[in-house]
């Protein structure tokens, strides 16, 4: 087979020439693809091949260059052998660490004018997450990731940087292999509960990812344009391997998930059911949601279901209906090759059962990467990824209805979850009522009868031919595209108490996003020791996603549950379209001077569908430098290398379709006529134009003591102008938000990564590393006279986030004391507290987040611990405003016997005596959020693993070629909190108003073993 | 190459720039931009009823849970029902205004912008201002100023914050609108008939619907503004009010969709299952004073969990009571603490074809014989008046049920003669008979809102407050429903400015009209 094209400057022929071939491999063994090789005190070269062949024309006795960044170089010398094979050695340091940037582009760390972070896909393999997002947490400085309280296979949060918009998405871009998919959340609950129902990296296979790069700012991802504009993560799978015959990788993952928090250790356990002090007598009474009985006394007292039962106080219902979840991981991967294709093939399957009875989440990921060579200058890489996710009952969080935890945190002290299981069905079938409010459902029942049913078919597909015109002009394009199909049905029973007759929703989703791009990369020597690598491109993006809905409520034949069960008159259909483009031109330059001095001058223009004409295009520079001082003047040895880094882009964004003018909705007829109203509860806006961010960095990396301690600071500023915002305006209006296209966010913040390596020979290592980020966010302007705009707000309407100029981002606010000036809370003459304004209590978002490693590897025997910590966020827990009202909470057991008498004053200024009987006093103190705002900071022991892998010798000649065994665990204590009975990491959305939790999925601590076998 | 390698990236760039089909591409295909008003008119009413919009969600919270038992129309021994035992549930307290703005409000405002261009439209138009007004006066009767001028019109004027305007002017504003609509409505320009759940197109009853709702909003003003309510009266007798039953103002509901169901019966039948789930009962007041009246009515609206629908067996729930069996449960303070023994709305009243009643004939008979009284009109005599009110409203439930809702003649006579009007005896003694039967008319129509601000005006009948331990009022009978809180969270001006000049957002604060 013809190996790669010579270079143009080698046409003329010489007499004492040769042919010299050959093989470069790593000292390892594996084929070193892309090694510069180089006849010495010539412009004379080639690169090796995939397969890590090369072919070159040398006069005998030449000496012949091998280079590659990681690699020492090597020289040898040209004598009558026609074959020269050659061994690599890795270089000693990781000076020249390589990395993968924008567009998949690998470059040596030490040329970026920007933070870039990269992870190895092994950790993630051990210390799996059925959310790959949740592995990442504490790993990398200013990654700010927060996971969701809604059961495995939610979604998570994942923020780079702070929030750069009010309204638009701040997470960063997912692409795979070139291709960005969707990370949008398919679901979420919102303040009227609902489950979540996960987002597109919670999918991902942790075996098949060879490396993950985190591009921190604009900068880093200026060349993706807007829809970088946070930062990317770019996933890169792993790839074929040339190698004798065809490689075996099982890896088999088995996980158990307990209960992290066992029992609500600020409950009170000294009163039980019932109200104003008394125990229920009749089963009426029984039927009651409050603790606000009598004293427990172990008598025999009637419950809900007509039976008596001592009325002391139980202390394990969260252990008995929280299951122990578990995990099953397995796959499989084939890699091998040919003569002129590598590929690899894998195979994984998942199997979650969740800690809610029923719960269950299962997932398939089948992957092929083939990567071919076709002709000497033509060679194709193709990507097919299929994922199939299918999930029984997720959680549902947040309100009541369906939602088990809500019952779970809201049931009396002497009534057992095991009563609820006996006691679930009346004689027809339906739920027996056990509360007062009959949207809070039986927790068995809103776990097993309750169902919701979704399954998701995702295939991630690139296809990316590349042919080399000559040695410094190529051109490559790729077409990829991420579809899925997902398919939601949602049944509320028969005998629902709040719906006797049940309903039905359904929900056939499509996405699909078509990324065609193509590029002209050229690489080559300027002058000198200048060199140019510069790259040219266009991309064609279009995503169209296609919803179908069908509900209805009433089944005519009872526990029937199908559409067409439903009458007819009460069915319901709507389809939605939307579609989105967003065409692009962009180009980047890349002068390098020696090996210390880079500059890369990128540009992009992308033009929006989305916007309003005449408005809708925008263009991006950004110019970053680095500068290798080690390498460019002679520092004291101590430095063992000091590298200065600075970068400045613009970015930009878009929003979602359909928001420049009004639109009707058209919903069914009643008798004869139909019915129409105004669609949506924004008002529209017709000249929306792009919001824009400017983001500068500057760096310092270090390594010092001989690479022992390595230092990596960051100071970033981004600036977002023009945002467009959905503020939330008076419903009076009619509308609940108004689109305005003015806001300005400032997010300033730094990044700091310390590494040590405390102790390193042969034998034993033992390293330490900590990571910090800090994020100042700041509200700078809304809109013309508009101070502040409510984002959101929890179930019970006392907390809400806001924006508000000069605040931070998501700003906590909630219904406040009344105080007088010495700050006493002032009550009415019936003894109540009278009810302020809003008041702010700080941001829900943690501008500090910290992580801290240290890994001990003796021989094959390796143990790394994980803490990480968040600090400086606040958050409203409704679990605990639940707890309070309904007589659970220590704090509710002031006043049980005589009356409360709130601590303050009256209205005239005088001590307040008036006594508040203790059940109507906490049921008011509902009404205020105050009291359940908490500090979220908090320090936990995240993930500790420890692995052994079995030398190789040990194998001997056996087809074994590794095996390694991982125990891990994840999320196994909180070392710090502020938040009576909850973990502060319970938010229940993972969109951009941060800071409450509401009856969430408790948190989970995860115990696994990984086998790992290679053949 | 190179010409080859430029015209490539020519085209790439080129294919950048294109954007001529992106105006195109952001036209939502699945929603259209405009639609004909029959329609908007059409899901406003529905809206104004409580069906559309999230079904049954405001009458659940405004009508049965607060309105209905403060009144003591209703009762419950379910703490859920704060209005029994005046305590505050912020949700509770302000759905009735956050509801209705975002959707009835709303469309209104939209449907009398668009009509306003085109005369042929008139109709459309004054459709939509009376029952904007029927939808306005119910939220500012329930929580006093409040936004008006500005309201629900986010989109037409781009107003985000609307003020709050003082009742007095809200009142004289809608008292106008009344007129002119009224006025301008027009059989011979086109009129919505499928689209008209309430009159299929009659214009003239609308006319008398206007005038009738007229006298509503002046009688309301009786003690606040006595010569603008004696002006505002006598214009609408002298307009023409409804004549029978047949004009009553009342949305058709069906079964089927949500939409289309009877919100009340949503709520108490198919849809939250509130009576099956003994979660409200009617209150002793009530069924006391049917008993007492002989009121033939009660055996069609009121039945045990049994069924039985015995008149001697029916037995209201007392107010302000519990189900424990502590100081304030229902068993200690009556001996029966079985729920099922007390009496609760007839299945009859909660089809979900039931129409949904919100201004009666027999209202506007009760008002006309006060209007006598107090010298603001001469049309007839009050007993007349009355008795053919009185008549009116016991007839008129067989709008729940052909059968089993009709009241013989020679009963509604008998009630007639049981109940007689006092023509010798003084203004208060009057008062109070026209105002019992408002009581019981409003009750069993299910129409608490206007039950509640009838009585708020005339204190008729005699109400006993309940003191439940750990009320926000001290035992006093609310006069108004508290702001819901977000409006302190997106328009804290307004909402202060407006609370200011009623006083406090509190339960007892008084409307302007309710001195």
């Amino acid at each position: 087979m013809v190996l790669l094209l010579l270079s143009v400057c080698s046409m003329h022929s010489y007499a004492q020439e040769m042919t010299v071939t050959g093989k470069v491999t790593e000292e390892a063994g594996g084929e070193v693809a892309g090694v510069n090789v180089v006849v010495k005190g010539s412009s004379r070269g080639t690169t090796t091949n995939d397969k890590g062949e090369y072919s070159i024309s040398v006069e005998k006795g030449k000496i012949l260059t091998f280079s590659f960044i990681g690699f020492n170089s090597k020289e040898v010398t040209v004598g009558s052998e026609s074959i020269i094979n050659v061994s690599l050695t890795p270089e000693a340091t990781a000076l020249n660490e390589v990395v993968v940037t924008a567009l998949g582009i690998k470059r040596e760390k030490k040329a970026l004018g920007y933070a870039v972070s990269e992870l190895k896909g092994e950790e993630l393999v051990q210390a799996r997450s059925t959310n790959m997002a949740n592995t990442l947490v504490g790993k990398v400085a200013g990654l700010n990731i927060t996971s969701t309280a809604t059961g495995p296979g939610g979604s998570t949060r994942i923020t780079l940087r702070g929030n750069g918009s009010i309204d638009n998405n701040n997470q960063p871009l997912i692409i795979i292999d070139g291709i960005p998919i969707d990370n949008s959340n398919l679901g979420a609950a919102g303040m009227w509960g609902g489950g979540d129902r996960g987002d597109g990296i919670s999918s991902l296979n942790p075996s098949e990812i060879e490396s993950m790069s985190v591009l921190k700012g604009a900068t880093a991802a200026a060349l993706y344009g807007s829809r970088a504009s946070n930062g990317a993560i770019l996933v890169t799978t792993k790839g074929g391997k040339a190698g004798k015959g065809i490689g075996v990788e099982i890896n088999s993952n088995i996980t158990t998930d307990d209960l992290l928090i066992t029992k609500f250790k600020d409950f009170q356990y000294e009163y039980g059911m019932g109200r104003n002090g008394v125990k229920p007598t009749t089963r009426e009474e029984a039927m009651s949601s409050s603790s606000f009985g009598a004293k427990l006394d172990g008598s025999s007292v009637i419950q809900y279901d007509g039976v008596s039962r001592p009325y002391s106080a139980v202390k394990d219902n969260l252990t008995k209906f929280y299951k122990t979840g578990s995990t099953f991981n397995n796959s499989v991967a084939l890699t091998g090759a040919t003569e002129n294709i590598t590929y690899r093939l894998s195979l994984a399957n998942m199997n979650n059962k969740g800690l809610i009875p029923d719960n269950t989440l299962d997932r398939q990921n089948y992957s092929l990467n083939v990567n071919g060579t076709l002709s000497k200058n033509l060679s194709i890489l193709a990507n097919v990824k299929y994922i199939k996710e299918k999930s029984h009952n997720r959680p549902r969080v947040s309100d009541s209805p369906g939602n088990a935890n809500y019952t779970l945190v809201n049931m009396p002290t002497t009534l057992s979850v095991e009563t609820m299981k006996q006691s679930m069905l009346d004689d027809r079938g339906y739920e027996q009522v056990w509360g007062d409010n009959i949207y809070v459902d039986n927790a068995y029942f809103a776990a097993t009868q309750f169902q919701q049913d979704d399954n998701k078919d995702r295939f991630i597909v690139s296809f990316e031919p590349r042919y080399n015109f000559t040695d410094w002009l190529y051109a490559k394009a790729r077409v990829g595209f991420d579809k899925y199909f997902y398919n939601y049905t949602a049944i509320t029973p028969t005998g629902t108490p709040y719906q006797p007759l049940g309903g039905f929703d359904k929900n056939v989703q499509s996405f699909s996003e078509v990324n065609s791009e193509l590029l002209f990369g050229i690489n080559r020597k300027l002058v000198g020791d200048l060199n140019l690598n510069m790259l040219i491109a266009g991309n064609l993006m279009k995503q169209v996603v296609k919803q179908d809905y069908i509900s209805g409520s009433s089944f005519n034949i009872p526990f029937f549950y199908d559409i067409t069960n439903i009458n007819p008159a009460s069915r319901n259909a709507s389809y939605n379209y939307i579609e989105k483009r967003i065409n692009s031109v962009y180009g980047s330059a890349e002068f390098s001077y020696k090996s210390y001095a880079y500059v890369t001058v990128t540009g992009r223009n992308d033009w929006f569908s989305t916007l309003a004409p005449g408005k809708n295009s925008l263009f991006y520079p950004s110019i970053a430098g680095s500068f290798v001082l080690s390498e460019a003047i002679r520092l004291p040895s101590v430095i063992s290398y000091a590298k200065l880094r600075g970068s400045w882009a613009k970015a930009g964004g878009d929003t979602n379709p359909y928001r420049l003018s009004l639109y009707y909705g058209l919903s069914g007829a009643h008798i004869g006529s139909p019915l129409a109203q105004i669609n949506g509860s924004t008002v529209p806006y017709a000249g929306l134009q792009p919001l824009r961010s400017y983001t500068y960095e500057l760096g310092l990396e270090n390594r010092l003591f001989n690479n022992r301690l390595g230092l990596d600071f960051t100071y970033y500023d981004r600036q977002t102008k023009d945002d467009i915002v959905a503020a939330s305006i008076s419903g009076t209006s009619g509308f609940t938000s108004v689109l305005l296209n003015v806001g300005q966010i400032s997010n300033r913040g730094v990044e700091l990564m310390l590494n040590y390596d405390l102790i390193k020979n042969k034998n034993f290592t033992w390293d330490i590393s900590y990571n910090l980020g800090y994020n100042k966010s700041n509200v700078v302007f809304l809109g013309d006279g508009l101070e502040s705009i409510q984002v959101d707000n929890p179930r019970s309407q006392t907390a809400y986030v806001f924006q508000q100029v000069g605040q931070p981002f998501s700003l906590l606010k909630a219904t406040s004391f009344v105080r007088d000036d010495q700050g006493r809370i002032v009550y009415n003459a019936q003894g109540l507290p009278l009810k302020g304004d809003l008041k702010p209590y700080g941001t829900g978002i943690s501008p500090y987040t910290m992580g801290f490693t240290t890994n001990f590897r003796y021989k094959g025997v390796g143990l790394s611990v994980l803490f990480d910590g968040r600090f400086g966020g606040h958050l409203y827990s409704g679990t605990n405003a639940l707890a309070t009202r309904y007589g659970l909470s220590k704090e509710s057991l002031v006043g049980r016997e005589t009356g409360v008498v709130g601590e303050g004053v009256n209205e005239e200024g005088e001590i307040n005596t008036v006594s508040v009987p203790a059940t109507q006093y906490y049921e008011n103190l509902y009404n205020f959020g105050e009291p359940f705002i908490y500090k979220s900071d908090f320090i936990k022991l995240r993930q500790v693993i420890l692995d052994y892998s079995i030398p190789a010798r040990v194998f001997g000649r056996s087809p074994f070629k590794g095996v390694s065994v991982s125990l891990v665990g994840r999320n196994l204590a909180i070392l710090m909190k502020k938040t009576p009975n909850i973990d502060p990491e319970s938010t229940y959305g993972n969109g951009n108003a941060q800071g409450y939790e509401f009856a969430g999925v408790p948190t989970t601590r995860s115990i696994g073993v990984n086998l790992n076998l290679k053949f | 190459m190179i010409r080859k390698i430029a015209v490539v990236l020519a085209l790439t760039l080129g294919a950048g720039a294109c954007t001529k089909d992106f105006e195109e591409i952001n036209i939502n295909p699945t929603a259209p931009s405009e639609v004909p008003l029959d329609y908007l008119l059409a899901q406003a009413q529905l809206q104004i009823s409580g069906s559309a919009g999230d079904p049954g969600y405001k009458v659940w919270r405004g009508n049965f849970i607060y309105s209905g038992t403060i009144v003591q129309q209703l009762a419950s021994v379910d703490d859920y029902y704060a209005g029994d035992k005046y305590t505050y549930n912020a949700d509770n307290s302000g759905a009735y205004f956050a509801d209705s703005y975002v959707n009835s409000v709303k469309s209104l405002a939209d449907i009398i912008s668009q009509a306003s261009e085109d005369p042929a439209d008139v109709n459309i138009l004054s459709m939509a201002r009376i029952l904007k007004v029927l939808q306005m006066h119910i939220i500012t009767d329930l929580y006093g100023d409040v936004p008006y001028s500005e309201a629900g019109k986010g989109f037409i004027s781009q107003i985000y914050k609307p003020k709050y305007d003082p009742q007095q002017a809200i009142y004289m504003d809608m008292l106008k609108e009344l007129d002119e609509a009224g006025a301008a409505l027009n059989a011979s320009a086109y009129v919505p008939t499928a689209a008209d759940f309430v009159y299929k197109g009659d214009v003239s009853k609308w006319k008398k619907a206007a005038n009738s709702l007229m006298l509503r909003l002046a009688m309301r003003m009786q003690k606040a503004d006595p010569a603008a309510a004696q002006t505002w009266a006598k214009k609408a007798i002298d307009g023409g009010l409804m004549a029978s039953n047949d004009d009553t103002f009342k949305f058709i509901h069906t079964e089927g969709s949500t939409a289309s169901r009877n919100p009340n019966s949503y709520n108490l039948g198919i849809g939250r299952g509130l009576i099956k789930g003994d979660n409200f009962q009617w209150s002793k007041t009530l069924i006391d004073m049917m008993k007492a009246r002989k009121d033939p009515r009660i055996s069609i609206i009121s039945q045990l969990a049994n069924g039985d629908k015995t008149v001697a067996n029916q037995k209201g729930l007392p107010n302000g009571l519990d189900k424990s069996s502590g100081p304030n449960g229902l068993v200690t303070k009556t001996g029966d603490g079985n729920i099922k023994n007390y009496s609760r709305p007839t299945d009859l009243m909660y089809d979900d074809d039931d129409p949904n009643i919100l201004l009666t004939f027999a209202e506007t008979k009760f008002l006309t014989a006060e209007a006598i009284e107090r010298g603001w009109a001469t049309a007839g005599t009050a007993k007349d008046a009355y008795e053919a009110g009185q008549k009116a409203a016991v007839t008129q439930l067989a709008a729940f049920d052909a059968t089993a809702g009709v009241v013989s003649a020679a009963d509604a006579q008998a009630y007639v003669t049981a109940n007689p009007y006092p023509v010798a005896g003084t203004l208060a003694n009057k008062l109070t008979q026209i105002h019992s039967e408002m009581f019981i008319l409003t009750a069993s129509t299910f129409n608490h809102y206007e039950g509640w601000s009838n009585w708020r005006r005339t204190g008729i009948p005699a109400l006993t407050p309940t003191n439940y331990p750990g009320n926000l009022t001290g035992g006093v009978i609310p006069r108004r429903l508290i702001f819901p809180i977000s409006e302190l969270a997106v328009n804290e001006a307004n909402y202060k400015e407006g609370v200011a000049r009623m006083g406090k957002d509190d339960f007892l604060t008084r409307v302007w009209w309710d001195k």
